[in-house]
């Protein structure tokens, strides 16, 4: 594989410290570090007393109150207190929203000037400086910090001394909320390749044994025997396939007199496409998929899957890790052309993501803001948890409290992911149908360029009295009192292009004589739009005496907009004379939709019809709507709306009045500028397009896949950016409301002198491939070390760090730093290749070590985290499941394809309702292995949840193993299991005759051993009783089925 | 096939016997054990009732009396300020469709649609300036029930069931009573336990449903009474003896005793669940004595009624059966026909129906409790994700008012009959929007009362300290008795 080019992070090296300048030189009591902390906030406090200090303080205090000092001594005194005791507490504790920016409650602490301005703070007098009012607690509480707990009553005391003292602010010295600087912790140091410890101990196979077997000495501890074969092949079989091996694997292993064997079945496992269902498994854990989108609703995302099949195929292509990530962030950019570089993006999109706080509330609203805002955050701590262990998402509202990183590198962050958002794209495509793609879009592009020059040439040739009235118009409109019922009327589906042809048509049950057809537009205020909403800009209104379609009706057309914009009646009723006797039929056609939010739409409050006296001929109840299409969402839009006699009105007559006269000037000065010649050219220009649209649409498509996505098509309030970058500013407390300063793309800083900085005009697709490019940097010291603890931890029940998605001063500490560099660099270095890491740790003696206990170990090592044994483990709920399948012959192992459902799916289109209750587990097309199964993120599965399954909403480093009666109780008498119970059944009988034979064949399926002579009895004399499917239920409850030693 | 009626009456079979060795063995190592070994203070409550309305439920036209709005119904509304509706909700001011009077010694004015309630208004302390966050149901739920506006969080529920564990070891910890038309806005994962153990998770009880609590029984021929005994007999020494030859691993008893209590659970959740016994007069309080009546199909009163009343009265037989902590949902996803509380459209219509089925249901639960001398130490916190506003969408509903709400608290070492914090004189905006009541100050009274100190529970979880009440909260301390 290339090694990706480095030159890119020198070449853009900048002068300066990227972190703020802080206190005047010499001052290190503040830009020192916190400290690594156990109990978390509490402890950040550092100790404000040293005895030196409080001697010191105490002289001074009472050299103040005898009066015996000198102004010069007081004012330095306080000089000093200030620099040294005071400025940090303002520091944590208030400079965060007391800064200039901010001024939070229009008080800002960052420089003397700011902070002695407004009386807060009286040289001199504590008495009258508020400051200390609001910061005194009583009962526990104060006034300020706001939201957190009040400043202890030394610092109060401090702070009042300060004053009294004069208050003295040292000149220049200017505040800084307080940041973590150092980068002095083991995660952030290159990753050093130490030798391989020596042993002349034959226990000793790798150098993992090497490493890990000096530990064990180092701690008095002693390491356990190898494990007898049958644990071995059944352990290595789980920890590699996730399933059981069969009686003859057993066999076969147990018998091998192959020195060479076991290597061979390591070999063998790490073959079958099995394995990378497995392992898959255990990334789309940490990456949060799901085939839903959680959230209100929960709707279903049909194309996720492919993601998901990308993922195993990663793994048994044994791709290398560089290329598995740099997909997964900025394939698009940096494999051009190449599916798997569209596919792997499906990870920035796995998360759960806001249908209603997207498609349904704008961008602009404070609603639709939290959303996108929460949105990228997903995307960010998604990429930094999975990558490299960080836990950036601590930023978002402040500096991260414990490692070195800034609210600017967590929005420089969010910046990288500023133009993608999560929806579904082709991944497949044919480079020839591409090409054409493009061609047809740039004719569209130019054609829809030159229709736009005309319209300005038409408009621009009546001004300034056209955009005058246009104004007028709208304004009148805006004024209108609306009075209208939640039914607004009918609503066509919705259309991408505004030449979409669109009908609705109004049948009466008996023939009547129409003198007058009324049209009466919508009000909606959505997009602003208000009166007039959906009303079409080009249209006819057509008659019939024919009831029915008989293939000869005579269509009378009694209006024909076609050939000119109407404008747009705004609440104004459009009356149109029908010289009709007898009429069945009236029609309204629209071959120009009304725009609304860039796309177009057909939409009618009332079609009124009037007799010949003039009055209305009740349609409510006689007479059905019909239409090419419907939304049809109640109570606000439905057919039925169209007759129902309500419509909006506006409620002043002398404006309506005005509004009929402006209109109908407004129609016939377009009627003067719109010329024969112009209006040919336009049909010209219109119908080009829509040749060329319809050519782009009979393009083939390309399968979806559900990714990142800068370009798709549109719903609602959900748009794409087209590859924008939308601006991103820092948010002060993290809130939208409370933008600061914007920001440029960035990496993080992982030293002092690092250059973390992107530049702000690099394009969106350029931004997410420097992310990718950092991410697999060699020297990049946290993504090897942690992919090689996450490998390691799913082998070894912990990591060699405890916590897999935090490298920080919150997280553990190694157990074995030197075989983490060691395995890092060895996985790095020799071409990132996951099978060599799984063969290299599978074939160490530690791992083949027994897990009995050792009473002598675990007094010192209780948790036996230097390993002095093998580590026993439950079965994961995706485990345990295939495994039932799997023993009791119903596994369907065919591999890849969309999710199958556990579940019943109910109203899809509304809220889909996911009814596992009402599923039949009998159906053989849910017999497949569990990761082939549709998740539901907010109802997830609730017997796999039960048994410690991930939850998709959050990343899962590592699984709970609880113990718990719901547990017991869904493994004895959930339908699955006792449909499985009867094909286990079935299968031993198939198998064999007798039930000796039976009970013997039943416990090696599911324990890989014959039963001892005392159990068999046991089971054959229950199942005589009781019957063979009940021991099978049973048998699938033991704990030997259920746990790996 | 064993069914429920069976399980009542077989407590001296082998089965039993199982069952009976883990109520034995109560106080031995419980596999769903607590994880706070000594509370922060004394509590002055073992358990907690939580009623959530899905929808967002009208303080305005239930709880929070605005005179202005009748004066000046009908005029065009006038915030003083640019509002952002979440749909269109800036049209005229609007009163109540519903009449109110004021009930109890304390006066408290309520809305005749939640008069029921009018006879514990004085064990009630209101909460009328509940703040939000967001106007977006999914959000705004993820943030009254967990405490935090995205997924990925513990409930309430499952916060105090992780801390604090079980009372009885043959029923769950955590139980939810969903609304039966479908869950509301983020399903499950409004109970779910997060990062904490999967023990901790709200566990779903459909008292109507033939399995009511799932997979507590096995629907399949084969499996009868008789097996399942032996069976379990069975399996009981099998694991045993797996156990045994694995000395020093807790987790292979407490996985034999987890078979043990899901036995007794088989025994205790039917009698539980099962109200048939209940005396009529019981019945007739909770609104459960027309058993076969027939509704219509639009949204009615007593159906309401009954559907929120069996609800409260299996809330009751749960919680004096040591089930800690009990959430009831009344409303469904937010879809149409409205079976919930977002009334955009016509608040008479929705919030007439469920209000009377909400306040029957709610004030016969508070009744029971207290002449069960129960409520001293349950608290019951009423809910929704925020309010609606005090002007129309041009009908008769009304839009989200994420800006004030109201919650309320009843029992539980809770002063009755008191106001704390109140809504402007629109029911818009708090009165004083600089002290506002937050989701973390209602979450923080709960723990507190609990003998929690709401700062103090915390679990690491990817690198954060998590807390229930994230970085807020403080106690009420003036609604404390």
């Amino acid at each position: 594989m290339a090694r990706p080019d480095w030159n890119w992070y020198l070449k853009k090296r900048k002068t300066g410290s990227p972190v703020p300048n802080r206190l005047a030189a010499g001052n290190n009591s503040v830009g020192r570090p916190f400290q690594a902390v156990v109990n978390g906030a509490d402890s950040l406090e550092r100790p404000f007393y040293t005895r030196e200090f409080m001697i010191q303080r105490i002289i001074l205090v009472v050299v103040l109150a005898s009066g015996g000092l000198n102004i010069t001594d007081r004012s330095a005194y306080a000089e000093d207190l200030f620099r040294d005791r005071i400025a940090p507490i303002l520091e944590r504790r208030c400079v965060s929203c007391h800064n200039d920016r901010q001024q939070e409650g229009d008080f800002s602490l960052q420089t003397a000037k700011s902070a002695l301005a407004d009386g807060y703070i009286e040289p001199g007098d504590p008495e009258s400086s508020h400051l200390l009012d609001l910061i005194t607690s009583a009962n526990g509480k104060a006034s300020m910090p706001k939201d957190a707990d009040p400043l202890s009553a030394e610092e109060v005391g401090l702070i009042r001394d300060w004053i009294r003292a004069g208050a003295v602010w040292p000149e220049g010295l200017r505040l800084e909320e307080a940041q973590v600087n150092d980068f002095d912790w083991w995660s952030f140091k290159p990753v050093q390749r130490t030798d391989v410890p020596f042993s002349d101990d034959p226990w000793v196979r790798t150098p993992i044994d090497a490493f890990i077997l000096q530990r064990l000495q180092d701690k008095g501890l002693t390491h356990a025997t190898e494990a007898d074969r049958r644990t071995l092949v059944r352990r290595l079989s789980f920890d590699l396939i996730g399933l059981p091996p069969t009686p003859e694997e057993t066999q076969a292993f147990v018998r091998d007199p192959d020195p060479q064997a076991y290597e061979r079945v390591v070999d063998r496992l790490l073959d079958s496409k099995h394995y990378g269902e497995r392992w898959a498994r255990h990334w789309l854990d940490v990456v949060k998929y799901a085939d839903t989108c959680g959230y209100d609703k929960d709707k279903l995302r049909h194309n996720a899957w492919p993601y998901r099949d990308y993922v195993i195929r990663s793994f048994n292509e044994n791709k290398p890790y560089a290329r598995f990530v740099q997909e997964q962030i900025a394939g698009d950019a940096l494999f051009p052309g190449e599916p798997d570089g569209i596919l792997g993006l499906g990870f920035i999109a796995a998360g759960p993501w806001d249908f209603i706080g997207h498609v349904e509330v704008p961008e602009s609203k404070i609603d639709g803001k939290v959303a996108r805002n929460l949105d990228r955050d997903d995307m960010v701590s998604n990429t930094l948890n999975t990558f490299c262990s960080v836990t950036i998402q601590c930023a978002r509202c402040h500096h991260h409290k414990f490692d070195p990183f800034t609210q600017q590198n967590y929005y420089g962050l969010q910046s990288i992911f500023a133009a993608v958002d999560r929806a579904e794209r082709p991944y497949d495509l044919d480079p020839d149908v591409e090409a054409q793609r493009r061609k047809l879009d740039s004719q569209v592009r130019d054609l829809k360029a030159e229709l736009a020059a005309l319209q300005k040439e038409i408009s621009d040739s009546g001004r300034p009295h056209l955009t005058e009235l246009r104004t007028q118009v709208t304004e009148l409109q805006k004024q209108q009192q609306v009075r209208k019922d939640p039914a607004f009327g009918y609503h066509s589906a919705i259309a991408k292009s505004r030449d979409s042809v669109k009908w609705v048509e109004v049948t009466l049950r008996q023939p009547a004589d129409v003198s007058r057809v009324v049209l009466h537009a919508c009000h909606d205020e959505f997009a602003g739009i208000g009166g007039g909403f959906g009303f079409p800009v080009r249209f006819k209104v057509e008659v019939t005496r024919d009831a029915k379609d008989n293939g000869k009706v005579e269509w009378i057309t009694i209006a024909d907009h076609t050939q000119r914009d109407f404008p747009n009646p705004g609440l104004m009723p459009v009356e149109i004379e029908c010289p009709g006797k007898q009429i069945q039929r009236v029609r309204v056609t629209a071959t120009q939709l009304a725009e609304r939010k860039n796309d177009f739409i057909l939409a009618l409050a009332e079609l009124e019809l009037r007799n010949s006296t003039g009055h209305r001929i009740d349609l409510a109840n006689d007479a059905q709507v019909t239409a090419l299409d419907s939304i049809e969402a109640p109570v606000r839009w439905q057919k039925s709306n169209l007759v129902d006699g309500k419509w909006a009105l506006g409620g002043d007559s002398a404006l309506d009045q005005h509004l009929k006269e402006l209109t109908g000037e407004l129609q016939s000065l377009l009627a003067k500028i719109e010329t024969p010649q112009r209006v040919q050219r336009r049909e010209t220009l219109t119908a080009s397009i829509a040749e060329a649209e319809t050519a782009l649409k009979a393009l083939p498509s390309g399968k979806m896949v559900y990714a990142a996505a800068t370009h798709f098509a549109p719903q609602g309030s959900f748009r794409p950016t087209e590859g924008k970058p939308r601006p991103i500013h820092v948010l002060q407390r993290g809130e939208v409301q409370r933008p600061g300063d914007e920001v440029a793309p960035c990496v993080l800083p992982l030293s002092p002198d690092a250059d973390w900085q992107l530049e702000s005009g690099l394009s969106e697709s350029q931004r997410r491939a420097e992310l990718a490019r950092w991410l697999t940097r060699p020297d990049h010291p946290l993504v090897w070390r942690s992919i090689v603890n996450r490998i390691w931890q799913y082998h070894f029940g912990q990591g060699i760090v405890a916590t897999p998605n935090d490298f920080g001063r919150m997280g553990a500490e190694p157990t074995h730093p030197q075989l983490l560099d060691w395995l890092a660099s060895e996985f790095r270095d020799g071409g990132q290749s996951f099978k060599a890491l799984h063969r290299l740790m599978v074939t160490s003696s530690v791992y083949r070590q027994s897990s009995d206990n050792n009473e002598q170990n675990a007094a010192i090592d209780g948790s036996n985290q230097y390993l002095w044994r093998m580590n026993r483990r439950r079965l994961e709920a995706e485990e345990i499941r295939d495994s039932i399948l799997s023993v009791s012959g119903a596994l369907d192992p065919s591999a890849g394809g969309p999710g199958f459902y556990l579940f019943e799916l109910e109203h899809p289109q509304h809220s889909p309702h996911y009814e596992y209750h009402k599923f039949d587990p009998g159906i053989p097309a849910s017999h497949r292995r569990s990761i082939y199964r549709f998740i539901v993120r907010s109802q997830p599965n609730p017997w796999m949840t039960t048994l410690d399954c991930a939850d998709s909403s959050q990343s899962t480093p590592r699984r709970n193993e609880t113990l718990t009666s719901l547990q017991a109780l869904s493994l004895l008498n959930n339908r699955f299991n006792l449909v499985m119970a009867e094909r286990f059944a079935q299968r031993l009988q198939q198998q064999t005759t007798a039930l000796e034979d039976q009970v013997d064949l039943a416990m090696q399926l599911t324990t890989q051993r014959r039963p001892e002579p005392e159990e068999h009895r046991e089971f054959t004399d229950f199942a005589r009783q009781h019957g063979l499917t009940n021991l099978c239920r049973f048998m699938l409850n033991l704990s030997e089925f259920v746990y790996l030693d | 096939m064993i069914n429920r009626r069976h399980f009542l009456s077989q407590a001296g079979s082998g089965f039993g016997a199982l069952a009976l060795a883990s109520m034995l063995h109560r106080h031995s190592a419980a596999a769903d054990s607590a994880a706070m070994q000594t509370l922060h203070h004394p509590p002055r409550i073992k358990r907690v009732v939580q009623l959530f309305m899905a929808g967002a439920a009208s303080h305005l036209d239930l709880w929070d009396y605005k005179p202005l709005l009748e004066k000046h119904h009908g005029e065009a509304s006038d915030f003083g300020e640019h509002v952002e509706a979440f749909q269109n909700g800036l049209g005229p001011w609007m009163k109540s469709p519903f009449k109110f009077a004021p009930y109890g010694e304390s006066g408290k004015m309520l809305s005749e649609v939640v008069a029921p309630l009018g006879e514990c208004v004085d064990d009630i302390a209101f909460v009328h300036n509940m703040v939000g966050r967001t106007g977006v149901h999914s959000q705004a739920t993820y943030l009254q029930a967990t405490g935090f506006q995205r997924p990925g969080f513990p409930g309430m529920g499952a916060w105090v069931s992780y801390a604090l564990g079980s009372i009885n070891d043959n029923l769950p910890t955590f139980v939810v009573l969903p609304d039966h038309r479908g869950f509301a806005s983020n399903g499950p994962k409004n109970w779910s336990s997060a990062f904490l153990p999967a023990s901790s998770q709200g566990t779903a009880v459909f008292p109507q449903r033939d399995d009511p609590i799932e997979d507590l029984l096995p629907h399949a021929k084969f499996a009868t009474q008789a097996s399942d005994a032996a069976g379990l007999a069975m399996l009981n020494r099998i694991n045993r003896r797996y156990q045994s030859q694995r000395p020093g691993d807790s987790r292979l008893e407490a996985r034999v005793r987890s078979y043990e209590l899901a036995a007794a659970m088989q025994l205790s959740a039917p009698e539980a669940l099962d109200i048939s016994g209940e005396p009529e007069h019981v019945l007739k309080m909770y609104g459960l004595d027309r058993a076969g009546a027939a509704y219509p199909s639009e949204i009615n009163a007593p159906e309401e009624v009954e559907y929120f009343g069996r609800k409260c009265l299996t809330a009751r037989r749960l919680l004096e059966r040591g089930v800690r902590f009990v959430q009831i949902w009344s409303g469904n996803d937010n879809g149409f026909p409205r079976r919930n509380w977002d009334s955009h459209e016509d608040i008479a219509r929705d919030h007439g129906p469920l209000a009377r089925g909400m306040a029957t249901g709610t004030a016969a639960l508070i009744k029971d409790l207290k002449q069960r001398g129960l409520l001293e130490d349950t608290l019951i916190l009423w809910t929704t994700e925020f309010g609606r506003m005090p002007s129309t969408q041009a009908g008769k509903g009304r839009d989200h008012n994420p800006y004030v709400f109201t919650n309320w608290l009843c029992g539980g070492g809770i002063k009755g009959g008191v106001t704390h914090g109140e809504s402007d004189q629109w029911g818009y905006k708090p009165l004083d929007r600089d002290n506002p009541t937050q989701v973390y100050d209602i979450h923080a009274t709960i723990l507190h009362q609990l003998g929690i100190d709401h700062t103090k529970l915390t679990v690491r979880h990817d690198g954060v300290d998590r807390r229930l009440t994230d970085v807020h909260g403080h106690v009420l301390t003036d609604i404390l008795a």
